[in-house]
């Protein structure tokens, strides 16, 4: 291989380790894996996490679960899912907030402590990068 | 006896509350919020006072060249979770009163119970939700612009209730529809000494929630009694059958307030647009009000421009008063005088249009600054909203406001 070869595959290797670098980071919607729902509309999933449902489409109640205010995979899951920047989010709960109509969902430190609690409760909702995906979560197909 | 059927109460609720704790997620016993603006504000004309709100004793433009009072508060929010269903807030505000000081008081107080997690009754202190910021508006962190626009918000000038409240929560298809119905009253002192009441207040509302779209109708009704201006009325009652029409026509004595609200608001993430109308009635010198406005915004990362537009118009402005050539001339002079009260108050009817400009710029992420600039053009004959007016000036003027605040939430 020549020089020129290896140069052009070092930079193909850098740009498309890159490229999947910017990718992999797939925020995915979670429920237990004994929850009886497997497909939410996006606008559902918003809703139950912007305190305007409290009940997942069969009636049943929802519990969201939010990651850390600082993590990237809370910011993408609120601009995936509700199209809202953090501080939009954070005048949305303002307003719920002070006119004593609710409180922002619990908050957990990372996508594990998400994982844990969805697995351990079926009315609980959360999101998590979708590497960590096991058989004790089920992904929500959204739409 | 009863002390200990008390103890027996608190015991049961106690464990009742530590059983229901164990099987919900951890909720917190007590939560602590708070908020608050820090802000300054220029006014153009100095021979009158830019505020906002008709409570505030002073504000820009005559009183101080800079005024911190306008838009500057701290309000703290504690809210008890005693069960899943049963819930209490108390919000205390310090902003400038009516008496220049900044003593707290009590914005919301009450005890919420959830029937449902859908339908939820409260009992207590609320702020009334007749406009679609009308129950965050002194959240400046909620909104935004530097102060909800005063051409609609400043219509309703009582919007808190001591009473109670239901609130019903519906989701159809992909459509959230809330329903409110509210019951109470409340009073306001004024700076110049005085009170205006809300009796009897009653109110509902719907809301719809559709992905970006959200709409809100409202209707409240109360019995208004402006004590003010008592005096002045029981003085047009000594000039015979024209003085008591007058009185009664005029006067805010048990009379009935009526408002009518519609908005509108979409916010697809990148942009907004908000509309609201309203029209405030009083049978009384309060006269007939309409207002609405129209405000859209870009967001460019944490930058947000906005423009809005808004505009009041009013019934009237002035009324010839007591017919003085009919009286004899000892009495021409007070009549003269009333004559002149009734269009002093007439004519502070804020018939107006503004253009406002300005924008929000999210410093951290739970601060945001802001800077605003409004051109108000006040209508003819009315001192277009603004206080304390001095000789010299000038009804049916222009007046630039330029605004500065921070507004944060912690």
């Amino acid at each position: 291989m020549s020089l020129v070869n290896r140069i052009v595959f070092a930079f193909l290797g850098l740009a498309l380790s890159l490229s999947s670098g910017a990718t992999e980071a797939e925020v995915v919607a979670v429920v237990s894996s004994r929850c009886p729902e497997s497909a939410l509309s996006r606008n559902q999933v918003a809703d139950i996490f912007l305190g305007r449902s409290s009940r997942f489409p069969d009636g049943k109640l929802a519990v969201p679960i939010d990651q850390a205010e600082s993590s990237a995979a809370r910011d993408e899951f609120y601009a995936a899912f509700t199209g809202k920047s953090p501080a939009q989010v954070k005048a949305h709960w303002s307003k719920i907030i002070f006119t004593g109509r609710g409180q922002p969902p619990r908050e957990v430190s990372n996508g594990i402590e998400v994982k844990k609690l969805v697995a351990g409760n079926p009315a609980a909702i959360g999101y998590i990068d979708r590497k960590l995906v096991d058989g004790s979560v089920k992904v929500l197909r959204t739409q | 006896m009863s002390h200990r059927l008390i103890h027996v109460a608190l015991l049961t609720i106690a464990l009742h509350a530590a059983g229901a704790r164990a099987q919900e997620a951890k909720t917190p016993l007590f939560s602590f919020n708070g908020f608050g603006t820090l802000g300054v504000v220029h006014s153009s004309e100095d021979k009158a006072d830019f505020t906002s709100s008709i409570f505030k004793p002073n504000g820009a433009g005559y009183s101080h060249a800079w005024s911190a009072d306008v838009d500057s508060l701290i309000g703290g929010q504690v809210t008890a979770n005693f069960t899943p269903k049963l819930s209490a807030v108390l919000q205390v505000i310090a902003e400038q009163n009516y008496d220049n000081s900044y003593r707290p008081h009590v914005e919301w107080a009450n005890f919420k119970y959830e029937v449902t997690p859908d339908f939820s009754v409260r009992a207590g202190r609320i702020v009334l939700p007749t406009f679609l910021y009308a129950d965050t508006r002194k959240v400046g962190y909620a909104y935004p612009w530097v102060r909800p626009p005063p051409e609609v918000y400043g219509l309703v000038p009582i919007n808190t209730s001591n009473g109670v409240d239901a609130t019903y929560r519906t989701r159809v298809g992909d459509v959230v529809h809330t329903l409110q119905a509210n019951y109470g009253g409340d009073e306001r002192s004024f700076p110049g000494g005085g009170t205006l009441k809300a009796e009897r207040s009653w109110g509902v509302g719907y809301m719809a929630e559709y992905h970006a779209v959200t709409a809100l109708v409202t209707y409240h009704a109360s019995n208004a009694t402006l004590d003010t201006l008592k005096p002045i009325f029981d003085g047009f009652r000594q000039f015979g059958a024209q003085g008591v029409a007058l009185a009664d026509k005029y006067g805010v004595d048990n009379k009935r307030f009526e408002a009518i609200a519609i908005g509108a608001s979409y916010d697809p993430g990148k942009w907004f647009l908000i509309g609201e109308w309203t029209r405030a009635t009083t049978h009384s010198v309060l006269g007939q009000e309409t207002g609405w406005y129209v405000s859209g915004g870009y967001r460019l990362g944490k930058f947000t421009p906005y423009l809005t537009y808004g505009q009041v118009t009013v019934d009237n402005l002035s009324d010839p008063g007591l017919n003085l050539s009919t009286l004899p001339p000892f009495l021409a002079g007070p009549a003269a005088g009333l004559n002149a009260a009734l269009n002093s108050i007439l004519s502070a009817k804020p018939a107006r249009n503004t253009l406002s400009i300005g924008g929000r710029w999210e410093l951290t992420r739970n601060a945001a600054l802001k800077l605003q600039y409004d051109h108000t053009r006040i209508g003819a004959g009315s001192s277009g909203g603004l206080s304390n007016l001095q000789p010299g000036f000038q009804p049916s003027g222009k007046v630039n406001v330029l605004s500065a605040t921070m507004d944060f939430v912690f």
